[in-house]
């Protein structure tokens, strides 16, 4: 499932998968804009299945806020 | 909810699209919220349809400046077609939560306020860009404070933005390249709760939901199809299950399923709606494998059927397969197939269309009749930026076509048949009335047609304000009746002894009957009268246009250089079998 979030992530940012990692984040994409991080946020809700409140969208900084929030929503990922 | 797919599916296309198409478009969007996004999957649909499409997307709510000041990206972008896509939110400001907080009067002058706001952008932008405009009404709110009761306020904020949206309706309908999308009417469409997503708003400003992107986009690009003239002009349809329910040659002229009950209502329905494309001047023909004697028998006896013989402009009722019988549709009603939509509810024959004759546009048709009319609402390739009377005649020209064609068969020799067509042309220079025409058949005209020059309507608006240009229309009758406007020209006068011959063309409808070189003694008899003694013209050939190719030498024109020249000492001899009237 790990490998879905980077899937996911390097699609939306247009950038090999073997870029992301945990502390992936806007400073260390360049691609990673405000409007690339809507549509990274509305393709995690649909994937996932889920829905991230307006506190989780402004508090996530990097990939692993993404993990810990998915988490909370009961969304397991193999690490 | 048509199909569609999600906003990223477009952003990762937009990157891998081809560096050379056919068509060109420039696109520019300006909005008063975010609206990334909408250019790359403006660029991706086009793609589809073979069109290149560059865009600008204008600074986040910076419509005002882009606009106002004539030096802003916007003007050096050089659109084509421009979108101004405004919000209720933006419009309103705080009127939005606290609309009475003002009274009734407060209120009709904002309304009043706002609208002349519009009107200016508006004409700013019409003195300086000759880009087609589309400025975008605004979703009426569907809550208000005051629940209930808000429907028995006087003028409150749903009549304000209704008012907002007529007195825009009002406006624009008497400017020739400004439109108004329906946005309200696409809200409502897909539903408020649907295209604004609280979450998105706050997050972003984004004011259309990101899934919702590509189906504005999809709407906006019946603008884009209709200025570069790739409208569909016919609808070539199956018979069993299409039309009708059923197989008639299986099941009878009883049993086939058509009638006011359901299902055959979902017929009657779906033959109402393509009737209604009819009367507007989207052509009708038949396709289908059937004993003809039984198809002919329900299309005339059938109590419940909508659409009749006179209908259709073209039948094909036989054992053929039916990529011949669209091959000879096209042939007969000399239209090309890329003016053709397919309709058939057999995957196997669509298939087969898609594979062998991709130019055509074959729907992917439902299996539910009941969703037969919506198939065809949700494909914005029947859009045009006029309708014009020709349009609304078109149908019942066709039917009078058919009749020609089988005078045609009846009498063997081409000359005996052109003399007993009592053939009249009237020439006009362009007016008012004409210049929709003149322009729709600019952009439309393939075959006959000399240099294939695109020109919009504004062009040719200013063609008729500028005395160095010769620009007029032919309309042409016969005895089976009037064709309507079918061929124009344009000649630039500036030289004070050689005219050039800019745009010359006729419809397919009127091809064949040496109408062609009427016109031409018409402009002959109008150079002669100015002293002048040479016509130039070019030969510009296109994949399309091989019927115009032997129009210049057949005339007398002589190749000098890449010009065709005539000599006007000579008497020029038109056909004596086709009256010409000026007026």
């Amino acid at each position: 499932m790990s490998e879905n979030l980077y899937g996911i992530i390097a699609r939306v940012m247009d950038v090999p998968i073997s870029e992301i990692n945990d502390d992936s984040s806007p400073e260390t994409i360049p691609s990673w804009d405000s409007f690339n991080s809507y549509i990274l946020l509305d393709e995690l809700e649909s994937e996932f299945k889920t829905e991230f409140t307006i506190d989780e969208v402004t508090e996530t900084k990097n990939v692993s806020d993404i993990k810990k929030h998915l988490k909370n929503h009961g969304i397991i990922l193999d690490d | 909810m048509p199909t569609e797919e999600k906003l990223s599916y477009y952003l990762k296309k937009s990157k891998i699209l081809p560096n050379y198409l056919e068509k060109k478009i420039r696109i520019a969007i300006l909005s008063s919220f975010t609206l990334n996004g909408t250019g790359e999957t403006f660029q991706v649909k086009c793609a589809e349809k073979n069109i290149q499409c560059i865009t600008n997307l204008g600074a986040y709510n910076q419509y005002n400046q882009e606009i106002l000041n004539t030096e802003s990206t916007l003007y050096q972008f050089n659109p084509d077609i421009t979108f101004l896509i405004l919000d209720t939110r933006s419009i309103l400001g705080d009127l939005w939560y606290f609309p009475y907080s003002i009274d009734e009067k407060q209120r009709k002058d904002f309304v009043e306020k706002k609208f002349k706001e519009i009107q200016n952008l508006i004409k700013i932008f019409s003195e300086n860009s000759k880009s087609k405009f589309i400025i975008s009404n605004f979703f009426i709110p569907t809550k208000s404070n005051y629940g209930i009761f808000e429907t028995k306020l006087k003028f409150g904020i749903q009549k304000m933005i209704n008012k907002l949206n007529e007195s825009l309706q009002d406006y624009i309908s008497d400017l020739d390249s400004v439109y108004l999308f329906d946005m309200n009417g696409f809200v409502s469409r897909y539903g408020e709760n649907n295209v604004f997503d609280p979450k998105q708003f706050l997050f972003g400003d984004i004011k259309i939901a990101l899934d919702f992107i590509p189906h504005l986009t999809n709407d906006l690009m019946g603008y884009v199809i209709a200025t570069l003239g790739l409208s569909k002009r016919c609808i070539v349809l199956d018979l069993d299950n299409t039309l009708w329910g059923g197989i008639i040659g299986e099941d009878g002229f009883d049993r086939i399923k058509l009638g006011s009950g359901p299902p055959g209502n979902a017929y009657v329905e779906f033959q109402k709606y393509l009737l209604g494309l009819h009367n507007r001047g989207i052509l009708l023909a038949i396709n289908s494998k059937n004993n003809l004697d039984d198809a002919l028998e329900v299309i005339e006896k059938h109590p419940d059927m909508v659409l009749k013989k006179e209908h259709f402009a073209c039948m094909k009722i036989n054992w053929n397969d039916k990529v011949s019988n669209i091959q000879e549709i096209s042939h007969e009603l000399n239209f090309g197939l890329e003016n053709f939509v397919f309709i058939d509810d057999d995957p196997i024959n669509r298939e087969l269309m898609k594979s062998t004759l991709p130019q055509v546009l074959t729907i992917d048709f439902p299996k539910d009749p009941s969703n037969y009319v919506k198939a065809l609402e949700d494909m914005n390739y029947f859009n045009v930026l006029k309708i014009t009377d020709e349009d609304k005649k078109r149908g019942k020209m066709y039917t009078q076509q058919k009749e020609r064609k089988d005078f045609e068969k009846l009498t063997p020799n081409l000359q005996d048949f052109l003399k007993n067509m009592e053939l009249k042309v009237t020439i006009k220079e362009a007016d008012k009335f004409s210049i929709p025409r003149i322009s729709q058949l600019i952009l439309k005209t393939n075959q006959f047609n000399l240099t294939t020059k695109r020109y919009q309507l504004e062009d040719v608006q200013k063609f008729s304000e500028d005395d160095n240009v010769l620009i007029g229309c032919v309309q042409v009758e016969d005895k089976f009746g009037d064709n309507g406007i079918t061929g124009a020209f344009i000649v630039h006068k500036d030289g004070t002894k050689e005219w050039v011959l800019d745009t010359f063309l006729l419809s397919c409808r009127v091809m064949g009957r040496e109408i062609e070189k009427s016109i031409l003694a018409y402009i002959i008899k109008k150079a002669k009268d100015n002293n002048v003694n040479k016509i130039k013209a070019e030969y510009i050939p296109t994949q399309k246009n091989k019927p115009i190719e032997n129009f210049l030498p057949n005339c007398g024109f002589k190749k000098e250089g890449n010009f065709w020249e005539i000599i006007l000492n000579e008497t020029f001899y038109s056909p004596d079998f086709i009256k010409i009237e000026e007026k």
